[in-house]
This record gives structure tokens, sequence and C-alpha cells, in this order.
């Protein structure tokens, strides 16, 4: 797979199609893959294919198109990138909000068989690890190798994904995975919904307090572009910069509402938090709501209008009135 | 540690000790917390994490709180500064490792200084006895030796321990941490000749432990002239300019300060509230905003630029000494595995043939 | 132990609206506690942090001289983004802030004795020079200075602080004031040009000069080129900078310009020593 990626970029690049290719080569670390940019056809060789490519990679392209003062007439870059069913969703969203021109990127599909948490592993002193068809071989200080399967590894959001390979790009790669059964995608948020309103906003303060207020969910998130948070406007200022829990939970619900009918259920933020803080269970919440209300999901279409941003006579409104 | 005089002491006998001292001290001991470890006021009853591997974020949180009042103010009321440590009880931090004991002494040169000190770190920190841990730990993204650091460094400690299994090895390192086995003698005992041997033999394992070499010789050196350099605008690229990388570093040090009001009081002429300081971080677009508009530091590249520059030229330059223990927070907690190790080495390359970037 | 971050309480003594545009004021403050005026010694070019409790703190450069008595004045100018400065602007005579300070190492006012000094400022910035030109025109001082040059410019007529102490300045024979703005209106009867240009054409002397530049970051750095014509010496230039800052005593960590703290290591620097910095201001 991963000589099809090289060659397909190694022909962009020849063809001068593409300014600069945003892949994943090796990280520093036992099952990490790290973000990489590529201008120079040399050094296509360091691109990596693996399950710990799972960082979603959509989240550097607006900067890319940001307007420079002074820098009105410069041409804009054209961009190839990587992109697994969620990268593509993302990618997806932010040309329906304008923030990328569709024209300037060069979107490579491919489809994701879903990517390892590490933090599932539980044995924590890995010093090396080999994926190996589906399975991951780890080893410890004392050389000591464990076979884990990869099955068991896989991310949440990636066990339960419907969109494996992008729906919008240039070319696909790979063979088509198997998708979960729909109902199974929301087994947990439907067992989250039964619980008493006291325990759910228990669980929410468990959740927030743990928050150190660092904004790696943000900065991850594809979303979330805006050039000025709200977290940080300061006229008006909503909220203070401190780890207090109000100033938390303010961010936190802020931050999450602005993500309804525009997450993708990446798993981005989750997957940057430090602190573990099961930030899915919220926004899950709102992609099944969006989904049962407007019958929308993002980042499939180009077409479709965004619920969020449209108005239909018939539209639930339920929701607002009787929440 | 020539000649250094050793006491020894039961693990068991390590509880009894700190419930003695719990009315004298605030005592701060790694405890597991959501599957990390973390530093936390000691409770009776409760079990130190002896064998942790180094605390998520790092025990900088007890002496520079995230957020801490400066003071309070109301109506009526006239400014008053917090008291800064709770109950006005010393502190005793247990059990920290010798990195972010390290980490310690550099903060005291920020915070401390000819020209303004800080008082809110500096009573809490004169209050402070702390006791390392020396590290049989180490992570795969530890490079302390890259540094200055060891598993035994004793810098910034009052007291070093070593965890030989059912007795820990202590050894005074400072005044105050003699005054304090001195006091405490009675739960000591002299340690023999095998008991430090297997000190030794323990630090040896550890030391080999930590396969993470990178060659920084003279990196201040290095910086002096690369500020400039094209290789900025690669080192940044993958950056989401989140917070992480300095909120769990031991030595960042930069805060924000920020009033809170009473909301019930807002509106009123005299605002009731507090003026709070809280970590800062270097790598926010805001963090140098001028109200005017104009940023100094505009992108990713030059907040990176100065992180890095801060902890290994700017602070080489006025305090002579690297702002950097290795402890590996940044690499590890890193959402895009943006390695530190990684940066330093291609920048040591700067100006020579070197192209070997492994680490 | 001294605690620095505690506001010492002012209270708003005159207001004077500086601009036609209205966001610029001259706030001049008493303190509160008699004592403290006598411990509040500050130099020309220094700054303090302005305090209101509930909005924040600012950092803004002393306008005054350390010659007046009794009080020390600041000019603000009010930004839309600026959430202390817009506070600020809101308040009235009788009004209580706090400040902190001085803070910074100022001009250098010892080591310009005996020298020329040419005072070049442009829009708002004029406040420390301000400060230091009242300083050198005392009558206790002004016999230390040779001649005094000053040459301040402004967008606009409109946009001119200090009128009237600029017209008193003006008529005074121990001092030469340029006034300049970049486009004239129907009143404007005085020269119309841009800073660097008028600096050009009233050439003042380099040999024992020196010049101290405060101003929009643009015009400083086109200022230059024609103050190198003239021979001014890099070392012989100074200006003062602005930066975000939070704490001004060099601890907070995001003022700085390469090793140099611009709250204590300046904000005064000379044109030599910010030749050696990295260009991030």
């Amino acid at each position: 797979m991963i000589e099809k990626i090289k060659e397909t970029v190694k022909k962009l690049f020849k063809e001068n199609k593409i300014d600069i290719f945003i892949g994943y080569s090796e990280g520093t670390l036992p099952l990490r893959s790290t973000p990489c940019f590529i201008t120079r056809s040399e050094d296509i060789e360091k691109l990596v294919w693996n399950s710990y490519c799972s960082n979603n990679l959509a989240v550097y392209l607006p900067r890319f198109f940001v307007s420079q003062r002074g820098a009105k007439d410069a041409k804009l870059p054209r961009i190839g990138i990587l992109a697994k069913g969620c990268d593509g969703r993302s990618i997806v969203g932010l040309i329906k909000e304008h923030q990328i021109p569709r024209e300037n990127i060069y979107i490579i599909g491919i489809h994701c068989g879903g990517m390892i948490n590490t933090k599932k592993i539980k044995k924590v002193d890995i010093v090396a690890a080999e994926e190996k068809n589906d399975k991951v071989l780890v080893e410890d200080e004392d050389k000591k190798k464990v076979e884990l399967k990869k099955e068991e590894l896989l991310a949440d959001m990636c066990k339960t994904c419907q969109y494996t390979a992008p729906a919008v790009y240039d070319i696909l790669l790979g063979k088509e995975k198997q998708k979960t059964k729909k109902e199974d995608r929301e087994a947990f948020i439907k067992e989250f919904e039964k619980k008493p309103l006291e325990e759910r906003w228990e669980y929410f303060q468990e959740q927030i307090s743990k928050c150190i207020r660092c904004n790696a969910c943000r900065q991850a998130c594809p979303n979330c572009y805006c050039k000025e948070c709200f977290a940080e406007q300061a006229k008006p200022r909503w909220i203070g910069p401190t780890n207090d829990i109000s100033d938390v939970m303010f961010y936190q619900i802020g931050r999450i509402f602005h993500q309804a009918g525009r997450c993708v259920d990446c798993g981005a933020c989750v997957r940057a938090c430090p602190m573990g803080v099961d930030l899915r269970v919220f926004t899950y919440k709102l992609i099944k709501d969006v989904k049962e209300f407007f019958e929308y999901e993002a980042g499939v279409s180009l077409e479709e209008a965004p619920p969020l941003a449209t108005f239909k006579q018939d539209d639930k409104q339920e929701f607002i009135t009787e929440p | 540690m020539e000649n250094k005089k050793f006491k020894i002491i039961k693990k068991k006998e390590i509880l009894k000790l700190l419930e003695s001292l719990k009315k004298e001290y605030s005592i701060f001991v790694p405890i597991e917390d959501n599957g990390d470890a973390r530093f936390s006021e000691f409770k009776s009853g409760q079990d130190i994490f002896w064998d942790y591997r180094n605390t998520k974020i790092s025990p900088k949180e007890i002496l520079f709180p995230q957020a801490e009042t400066l003071f309070c103010f109301g109506p009526g009321a006239e400014v008053k500064a917090e008291g800064s440590t709770p109950g006005g009880k010393d502190y005793l931090i247990f059990g920290i490792r010798p990195c972010d004991a390290q980490a310690i002494s550099l903060l005291d040169k920020v915070f401390g200084g000819e020209d303004f000190e800080d008082p809110y770190y500096l009573e809490r920190r004169k209050k402070t006895t702390v006791i390392s841990l020396a590290c049989s730990k180490p992570q795969i993204d530890c490079f302390c030796t890259s540094l200055k650091g060891k598993p035994e460094n004793e810098e910034g400690a009052d007291i070093i321990l070593f965890d030989l299994g059912e007795d820990v090895l202590a050894g005074a390192v400072t005044k105050k941490g003699e005054k304090f086995i001195e006091k405490q003698n009675k739960w000591f005992k002299d340690a023999g000749q095998s008991d430090v041997d297997k000190k030794d033999k323990l630090m040896d394992l550890s030391l080999n432990k930590i396969k993470s070499q990178i060659d920084i010789q003279n990196i201040k050196e290095k910086l002096d002239n690369a500020f400039n350099d094209l290789l900025w605008n690669e080192i940044h690229q993958k950056c989401l300019g989140c917070g992480i990388c300095t909120y769990f570093c031991p030595t960042c040090h930069c805060f924000d300060i920020t009033d809170e009001i009473n909301p019930k009081a807002a509106d009123s002429k005299t605002p009731e509230g507090k003026r709070v300081r809280c970590w800062d971080s270097c790598m926010y677009p805001l963090f140098t905003l001028h109200a005017s508009g104009h940023n100094p530091r505009p992108t990713y590249k030059e907040r990176m630029r100065q992180r890095i520059m801060h902890k290994f030229n700017y602070c080489p330059e006025n305090f002579k000494e690297i702002f950097c223990v290795g402890c590996g927070r940044c690499i590890r907690n890193c959402p895009v595995n943006l390695d530190l190790r990684e940066v330093l080495v291609s920048l040591m390359s700067l100006g020579s043939l070197c192209k070997d970037k492994k680490i | 132990m001294n605690n620095p971050y505690l506001p010492i309480p002012v209270t708003i003594k005159k207001i004077t609206i500086e601009n036609e545009a209205r966001d610029i004021k001259t706030f001049d403050l008493v303190f509160n506690v008699k004592k403290e005026t006598e411990k509040f010694k500050y130099t020309c070019g220094q700054f303090a942090e302005i305090s209101m409790l509930g909005i924040g703190e600012a950092p803004i450069g002393i306008a005054s001289s350390p010659m007046d008595e009794d009080l020390v004045q600041f000019t603000v100018k009010k930004y839309t983004t600026g959430v202390v400065t817009s506070a600020l602007h809101n308040l009235c005579p009788g009004d209580m802030i706090g400040i902190r300070g001085p803070y910074g190492n100022g001009f250098p006012m010892k080591d310009f004795e005996g020298s020329n000094l040419v005072i070049v400022g442009g829009g708002f910035a004029l406040t420390t020079l301000r400060s230091l030109t009242r300083y050198i025109l005392h009558k206790k001082n002004r016999a230390y200075f040779k001649d005094i040059t000053v040459l301040y410019g402004a967008r606009s007529p409109g946009e001119l602080i200090y009128k009237s102490e600029l017209k008193q300045w003006d008529q005074r024979d121990d001092i030469n004031v340029h006034l300049t703005v970049d486009r004239g209106d129907k009143n404007w009867k005085g020269r119309v040009g841009l800073v660097p240009n008028v600096l050009s054409e009233i050439a003042p002397r380099s040999e024992n000069s020196i010049v101290l530049v405060c101003g929009p970051l643009i015009m400083v750095k086109y200022t230059m080129l024609p103050l190198m014509d003239l021979g001014f010496k890099p070392e012989k230039i100074f200006f003062s900078l602005e930066m975000r800052m939070k704490c001004g005593i060099g601890k907070c960590g995001r003022c700085n310009i390469g090793p140099k703290y611009v709250c204590k290591d300046g904000p005064v620097f000379t044109y030599k020593e910010l030749q050696g910095l990295p260009q991030e201001y």
C-alpha cells in the first residue's frame, strides 16, 4: 500500500500538480506515526502507512490559506493530502465552510482499517513495536515480546466507523474495508442517554474536572479554525483562562456545541487530550441528534447544505422547547 | 556522592513518619490517579505510588499552581495578598523524581532574581523541603543524561531517597535535609555498606535504561546565530499550537494575570473579585498580541522558535542554565509526536555537515 | 517580602482629551496615600502597570516628568480591542484606580548631559518623550543639555497631542519645535510631510547629538535611513519599545526580544542594542 502512495505522490510532484504533500512518516516512539510535510521529491521515501497514522491531517489545511497581510496576490499553494475516511470528511467540511479551496487540494483517499489507540495497551513499558497483518508485536525493556490483536486495540471511533474512505477524493487507494453495523455504533451513546440526568451531569463534571485547559482538543480539531476562539475573546470576555471548573465547563460546552452538525467523529480531540477526558460521549451525542433531527451527517457530501446554516419548514423543534 | 552518610528506613515506616509530620507539613506524595501518577496531598491510610514512572503533570504545580489568587478585592475591602501556603504550614514534597527536583532549582532562578522577587513562589519555596526519589524507572523518551541529569541527580533536593525494595536509603543533600533527618532520627538507622552497594547497582541499572542520548554540547552557542535560520520553517510545521508541551514542562513558567469578578457584583462601582495568575503558553497566538492588533510572533514558526530559544539560548544567557531537564514530558504527550530531541538534533546540525538526524 | 503585584491606589484628578477623535486622554493621578508619592520615584522613559480591579492591567509609559510634583500622568489611547484602555476611558475625575511600578530602565538622562538632543515622535507615542522634554526644559535641568530639537508628526492635525504644551515649547527660544502632519486640513498652516522626510529636511547635526525616537514601528523603521545618512551613530539613537506585558517585572515571560525583556531590560534600547537582537518586535 505504501508503495502505491509513494508512487502517486511522486507522480503528483513530477507532473507539477502539487507544491506540498501532507502524509505520515515514522514517529520517534513505538506505535506512533507523525504528520509529515513533503516539498522535495527525495523526501517521499519517508512516507509510511500503518495503524498508527491516527492524526487528522485536515487540521493543517486552513493555515495554508489564511490570507497574509500584504500577500494578497500571493499564489495559493496546491496541497496533496493523504486522507482516511475521517480526514476526508473533515476536508469536505472545510471546503463547505470556505476555509480551503477545493481546486487547491489533491486528495489521495485511502481505505482505512482503523487506527490503534496506544492507551489501550495496558503494558506501559513498550520500547519497540511492529505491525504484522492483524497483529501488533510489542517489546518491553527486557526484550520480552507480546503479540496483541489489532482489533482489540482499535480506537473506539474506528471500531464504529461508517466511512472508512473519504466520500470526496481525487484518487482512492486500497481495498474497501468492512463497516460496522449502524446500530452498533450508537449503542454506547444510547446506553448513556438512558442514565438519569443527575448521573449524566455527574459524569460530565467528573470528566471535565480532569481538563487542564491546554487547548489540545481544539487545536487538533480541523473544525476549530476560528482566528479568535470565544474562549480567549477579551471583549466581551466570556470565560477566564484558568482551570477552574466553571471556566473549564464553559469552555468545553462552548467548544463542543460549536461542533454540532460539523463533527465527523474522527476522534482527534480525544486522541490529543493528555488527560483522558471522554470528550466523545458529548460530541457523539451531537452527531446522533443532528442525524435524528435533520438527517444530516457531516463531511459526506459537498452539495448538501449544513443543517445549522439552513432553515426548513419541517425542521424539528422539539429539542429547543423540550430539552 | 563521595562519603555521603546514608541512613536507612523501612518502607513501611515511611508512611508512619509522614503521618507524624502531617501536623507540621502539607505533604505532597505521588499517588495513582486515572492510571497515571500525580502529586497529591498525603492523606492518612493512603499508600505512596513507589515505583511510579514519572508523573504526567509535573510537580511544579505544587509550588507554581496552574491558577492562584494574587489578591482579592471588594467593596470597601483593601486589596489583600493571599497567604501563599495553606494553613501557613510548611511544605514537604516527598518522592519527586530528580529531573523535577532539578527543575525546581531552575524555577528558583526565575522567581527569585536580583531585581524583583516573586513573593508567592518564594514564600512557598522557602517553607518547602524537597525529598527526591532517585529514578529507577526511566522511560524511552527520557533524556536527562543528555543534559545535566542522571537518575541520582541531587540538584534541587534536600534529601535523596533510593528505593531498595523493603528498605529506603536516604542521603541528605543540603543543610536543611541534614537537619530534617537529624530531627527525625528515631525513624532512621545508619546504612551499611551492603545497602550502599545495592543502591549503586540500582543506579547503574537505571542509567543503562536511558537509551536516548543526544549531543547538545554548546547548543547555546549554536543557537546564538540560528534565529534567522531556514530550519525554523520546517521545525514548526506539524505543531498544532496547543499548550501541552509548555503546561507539562517542569521548567516552563510563563503566566497570565487576569481578573475574575463575582458576577453578582459585576455592575457595582466597586467590583468584587480576585486577581488570578494562571499558566500561559508561548505557543498561543494571544500570548504576545498587542492591543493594537500587532503581533510580534504571528505564526506557529515564531512561537515554536521562541519556546526552543527560550529554553536553550535565552535562559542560558540570562541564568547560565538550560531550561530543560530531559524529563521527556513534552515528547510523551505531544499529540503529533513533535519530538524535542529531533528538533535539538537538527538544530545541532546547523553549520556542520552532520546530516544524521537519528536520535 | 515586598509584593510587586499589589497595585497602589491612586485617584484621577483630571482628564484631558488630547485629540480630535477623542480616543487619546491624559490622566492626572494622585496617590491616595502621600508617602506612596515619595516611593514612586521614576525616571523619564519608565512605565507603570495601570490597574483596574475587575478589569485588568495595562503597561503605559509615564507621560509626566520626574520634576512634576505630587502627580503622575499617563496618556492612554483607547483601543477597541483593549479591555483596560477602554474601561479607563470611561472613568471620570474622582474615580480610583491602581498603579504599580515604576518599571523598566528609562532613558539614561545622566549620559545625555552635555549633548544636543534630537527628539523624534510620531502619533500618540510622544508620551515618554514629552516626559523627557519636560524634564530637560525644567529650569533646574536645562543648563545640563545643549541644543534641543523636537520633531513631532501625526497623521492629521487633529491627531497631534499635547497641543498647548507644544505651543509653549515653540514660544521658548531654547528649543526648536517642528510639527508635521501626513495630511493637512484647511486650518493647518504648518508643515505637511512624513516624519522621516521632514527629518532629512531639517537635518539636525549629528556631532555630539543623541536622538530619541518613539512612534509607530513603521515610522521608526523609516526614520533610521535619514538618521544614518545624517551620520548618527547607532549607539546614540534611542528607542522606546512596546510589547504585550503582564507582570512588568521579568517573570511572566512574554515581552522578550531574544534574551532581553522589554519590561526590565527595556523599554529603552539603543539602535546598536537592537541590531544585536532578533527582529521580533
